[in-house]
């Protein structure tokens, strides 16, 4: 009797804790429960302190991030830093964060606020970084999906410096439209909302980056 | 530049006509362009201009999936990284919260009895010799009024005397 009530006890005792596969059953089960969610549920639950949630937004978000944060650089490495930047301030600020608008208009706002200070940055360090900003350019980080021919290589990459030098020359809320239009296809609603302004004004920072951009590079049509 | 005389826009519609290549006109406004692309040949031109060019001002970027997997670790180090920074602040009010008012208080009164100390150092400090000498003076000099009224009234006295002798000696 005293044996069967031992036995007992130890498979109570086993029953308490979960067995290995129980464990992943559970972190699986939350893993997908976190995937379902929202973006206003997991940002709810990383204000709380959840990072795996705060993980799941970085999932969902990064290659957005990444795309806008290329637009600007058009650098691999400078696009990954600058998209991660961004997910550290919006770490850092997420208990400022108040559901006004949603997460994603506040996130690619943050986005946006890095790539531009980054210009900023990187226009005052320009006359002093001359023959590396070059050399970069020379030999760029980005690799095109495709592999080119010779020759075609040259022209893309003589275009590309074209580009980037007219869309330098661009006002930053001019550039920022443009990018966010021309190379994410946000809507012009989308856009406003990130830069905090009227559609219609971005309709004419649009209209005049292009108009800009045209003038520039007129010899390429 | 010469071919920018062959696509002259309707400056009327150039705005337009950016949207419309971006598909982000209204109806509207989009059949009310159509019908004036039909007859304009220099919209259409820019229409087709922007068609070539704006592509071409995209540079676009698939990194592999090693590059992802890379950014998620390096990510997450960095996160882990403002989390330590921010426990350790944390840590730190936690200390000091309970103690902030008393810290205050204590410190308050630190500061008024040092201004008090010092205070009175310096405002000594500060005063002038001449002062000092004036004000050893004044009670010597009040006490040589003093001692001046004690003589006439010695006089007085020595005075009183004499006629008191006299009227004696008549």
């Amino acid at each position: 009797m005293a044996c069967l009530l031992a036995a007992e006890g130890v498979e109570a005792f086993r029953r308490s804790f979960h067995s290995p596969s129980d464990v992943s059953e559970t972190t699986k089960g939350r893993e997908s429960r976190l995937s379902n969610s929202g973006d206003e549920e997991l940002v709810a639950l990383a204000q709380r302190g959840d990072r795996r949630a705060f993980e799941e937004l970085i999932e969902r978000h990064r290659q957005k991030a990444y795309h806008i944060a290329f637009g600007f650089a058009r650098d691999r490495e400078e696009a990954k830093d600058l998209s991660q930047e961004a997910f550290l301030k919006a770490f850092s600020n997420l208990k400022k964060f108040d559901g006004r608008s949603s997460f994603y208009t506040w996130f690619y706002r943050i986005v946006v606020n890095v790539c531009l200070d980054y210009k900023r940055r990187a226009k005052r360090t320009a006359a002093g970084e001359f023959d590396e900003t070059v050399e970069s350019q020379m030999e760029p980080s980005y690799q095109p999906a495709r592999p080119l021919p010779l020759d075609q290589h040259v022209l893309a990459g003589q275009i590309s410096l074209k580009v980037d030098a007219a869309l330098q020359t661009l006002p930053a809320k001019q550039r920022t439209a443009f990018i966010l239009k021309n190379h994410q296809g946000l809507a012009i609603k989308e856009i406003a909302e990130m830069m905090q302004t009227a559609e219609g004004t971005v309709k004419v920072h649009l209209h005049r980056a292009v108009t800009a951009l045209r003038l520039s590079l007129a010899e390429l049509v | 530049m010469a071919h920018q005389a062959h696509t002259s826009v309707c400056e009327a519609y150039e705005e337009d006509l950016v949207l419309l290549h971006y598909g982000d006109l209204r109806d509207a406004e989009r059949q009310k362009l159509d019908s004036h692309l039909t007859s304009c040949t220099g919209c259409a031109g820019y229409l087709k201009e922007l068609a070539t060019l704006l592509p071409l001002t995209v540079k676009s970027d698939e990194p592999p999936p090693e590059f992802w997997q890379n950014y998620s670790r390096e990510l997450r180090g960095k996160i882990d990284d403002v989390a330590a920074k921010r426990a350790w602040w944390r840590n730190l009010a936690t200390i000091f919260r309970p103690r902030v008012i008393p810290a205050f208080a204590a410190a308050a009164v630190v500061v008024l009895a040092l201004t008090f100390t010092l205070g009175k150092a310096v405002w000594n400090g500060n005063s002038n010799p001449q002062d000092d000498e004036m004000a050893e003076a004044l009670p010597v000099a009040e006490n040589l009024d003093f001692f001046s009224a004690m003589d006439l009234l010695d006089d007085l006295e020595l005075l009183e005397f004499i006629g008191s002798q006299n009227n004696n000696a008549a």
